[in-house]
């Protein structure tokens, strides 16, 4: 690492990027959504775009409540869509540097037809999506990214289904930088977080977040330093995958940057296609 | 010293890498030649961590042990300036020749302080003092005369002349057996350092040498500024989730009563920030200032 690292930890302050009225946040004890949203905000402040150039998108959720805390352009919208009024957002205003925070259960449940086809279309926003296995906010119901075997509201004896690869579909349908990384490993998600969003197209990223008060407590998965610091040493840095096979435990999910292609963005295609018709109009 | 009735000790530490077992090699192959009976004896396990390394050389008429007792060693070459203090009291007190190189290579251990600008815990004694204590004592700067040569891994050649002062072989012999261990490529460079370590050490018996890689500047030496580290919690934000407290490396923080974290041991922390970049209440705030040193 360069010595960048410690400089822009010294001029990063994410009171700069806060609303200080809406402070503290509404977030129970421990949830990883709070680490992953100061993360975001770093690496922001990275990239160096200022706070009238950001515009956060969010749906409905624990994670849909964090575009109310940061001070920049923030759009709290419908459950599931906040690609959808993202793409609306960056079509009309390239200018912008989207970003859409949302969870497991409005991105992948009630949002999945709508990622699939952003990732499709390749057009150029970063969505990040929080995973904290479960619907926090609304009681603690399954949801997709929910383990087999696993304990919430609307299973009681154990989830019996499968869960998705969040990532792997995202990459599947075709979104040109998709990572992964667990809020332990704040600077490594950092890293992420500001090379999705400098990435030119549609960016996914994977933030393996603990919902400590519903999730952790109905499983018995102790308290949010263990939850935390468990899902860390579960996990496979993608740098190992030639060196080491099984290096933490076996079928871990690997973390760091899984996908990357090369595709032509959405947005430019749509603008000359759009500038074409407009010249053939006059 | 070379009396065919008794047994010559030498003994050869330093760090991983530096060519401890390349210097013993060169010397029992030299014994060998000479018709002495030679035993070595090396322990070099954590070598490539940078960890110490010796190695035992005795010849004489007729060596029993491979070892060497405490107290009875003639010669001791370090390659390493606190490696060689550690093994001094192996040194004959009355007779004993001590030849080490000024290169100071601070190990992780001597780290214990984590705080920004901490000095590291490296052996204090001044060369001088050292040099009082024995009968023969040889303190040069072979790393920078090495480094001066074109390489500064020949540093462990460099001692070897110095060490052909304090035995009695002829200087061809050892030429030629260090010309026939070293890579081809580097046989050359050997022979000069070589020189250039004999000439200096016949320059007198407790000469201090300690010139540019010397004790003074070493190579794992970067300079840090000290920092004055303030640790700001604002409570009213904290919901004592007790992240920062289990995940803090000096383990300075603590919940109060209220559950509420504060920075319990202020002196242990060495401001790495850890504790606010994992907040999620983002509650926590650290800054380091560079604190303004008065001499320089």
């Amino acid at each position: 690492m360069k010595d960048t690292k410690t400089e822009s930890a010294a001029s990063f302050d994410v009171n700069d990027y806060l609303r200080q009225d809406r402070m503290p946040h509404f977030l129970c004890p421990g949830c990883g959504h709070g680490i992953a949203l100061r993360a975001l905000l770093w690496a922001v402040h990275e990239q160096g775009i200022p706070k009238d150039r950001l515009a956060v998108v969010s749906g409905i959720g624990c994670s849909g409540r964090l575009s109310a805390y940061i001070d920049a352009n923030t759009f709290h919208t419908t459950h599931g869509r906040p690609l959808t009024f993202a793409t609306g957002l960056k079509l009309a205003r390239p200018d912008l540097h989207v970003i859409v925070i949302t969870g497991d259960g409005d991105c992948l449940a009630i949002g999945g037809n709508h990622l699939i086809h952003a990732c499709r279309r390749n057009l150029d926003i970063t969505c990040v999506m929080l995973n904290n296995e479960i619907y926090g906010m609304t009681g603690g119901q399954v949801s997709p990214m929910t383990a087999e075997g696993r304990f919430t509201t609307t299973t009681p004896e154990g989830n019996t289904e499968p869960n998705f690869d969040a990532c792997a579909l995202a990459a599947a349908a075709g979104a040109s930088f998709v990572g992964r990384e667990v809020t332990a490993q704040v600077l490594a998600l950092k890293t992420l977080l500001g090379q999705a969003i400098a990435h030119e197209g549609f960016s996914f990223v994977e933030v393996l977040s603990d919902c400590t008060e519903i999730y952790g407590r109905k499983n018995d998965l102790g308290a949010s330093p263990e939850m935390m610091l468990a899902k860390k040493s579960a996990m496979r840095p993608y740098a190992y995958r030639n060196t080491v096979d099984v290096p933490f435990r076996p079928n871990a999910l690997r973390t760091g940057v899984l996908t990357r292609t090369d595709r032509p963005e959405y947005g430019a295609a749509w603008r000359a296609m759009a500038a074409r018709i407009r010249n053939e109009e006059h | 010293m070379d009396k065919r009735n008794r047994t010559t000790n030498v003994l050869i530490v330093g760090v991983g890498g530096q060519g401890v077992i390349m210097v013993s090699k060169v010397l029992a192959q030299l014994c060998q030649e000479a018709g002495h009976d030679v035993k070595q004896s090396e322990v070099h396990g954590m070598a490539k961590r940078g960890g110490g390394v010796f190695s035992h050389v005795r010849f004489g008429a007729k060596v029993w042990s491979p070892t060497i007792p405490e107290g009875e060693v003639d010669i001791l070459v370090a390659l390493e300036w606190a490696e060689g203090l550690r093994w001094i009291r192996h040194l004959k007190p009355e007779t004993g020749t001590f030849i080490a190189d000024c290169q100071k290579i601070v190990p992780p251990f001597a780290c214990r302080s984590r705080k920004r600008g901490a000095e590291p815990a490296y052996a204090p004694q001044t060369p001088e003092e050292i040099i009082d204590q024995v009968h023969a004592g040889y303190v040069m700067d072979a790393t920078g005369l090495a480094a001066n040569l074109g390489n500064a891994r020949a540093a462990n050649t460099v001692l070897l002349g110095a060490l052909s002062t304090a035995l009695d072989f002829p200087e061809e012999a050892w030429a030629q057996v260090i010309a026939a261990t070293v890579p081809p490529k580097s046989v050359q460079i050997n022979a000069r350092a070589f020189a250039e370590g004999r000439a200096w050490a016949l320059g007198g018996t407790k000469r201090i040498d300690v010139t540019a890689s010397g004790l003074q500047k070493s190579r794992a030496e970067v300079h840090h500024p000290q920092v004055e580290t303030v640790v700001e919690i604002t409570a009213d934000w904290c919901k004592g989730c007790d992240i920062c407290v289990k995940s803090c490396p000096e383990r300075c923080l603590r919940l109060n009563d209220q559950l509420k974290a504060e920075l319990a041991l202020p002196d242990l922390c060495t401001g790495c920030q850890l504790c606010s970049w994992l907040c999620p209440d983002m509650a926590i705030s650290v800054t380091n200032t560079p604190v303004q040193e008065a001499a320089s």
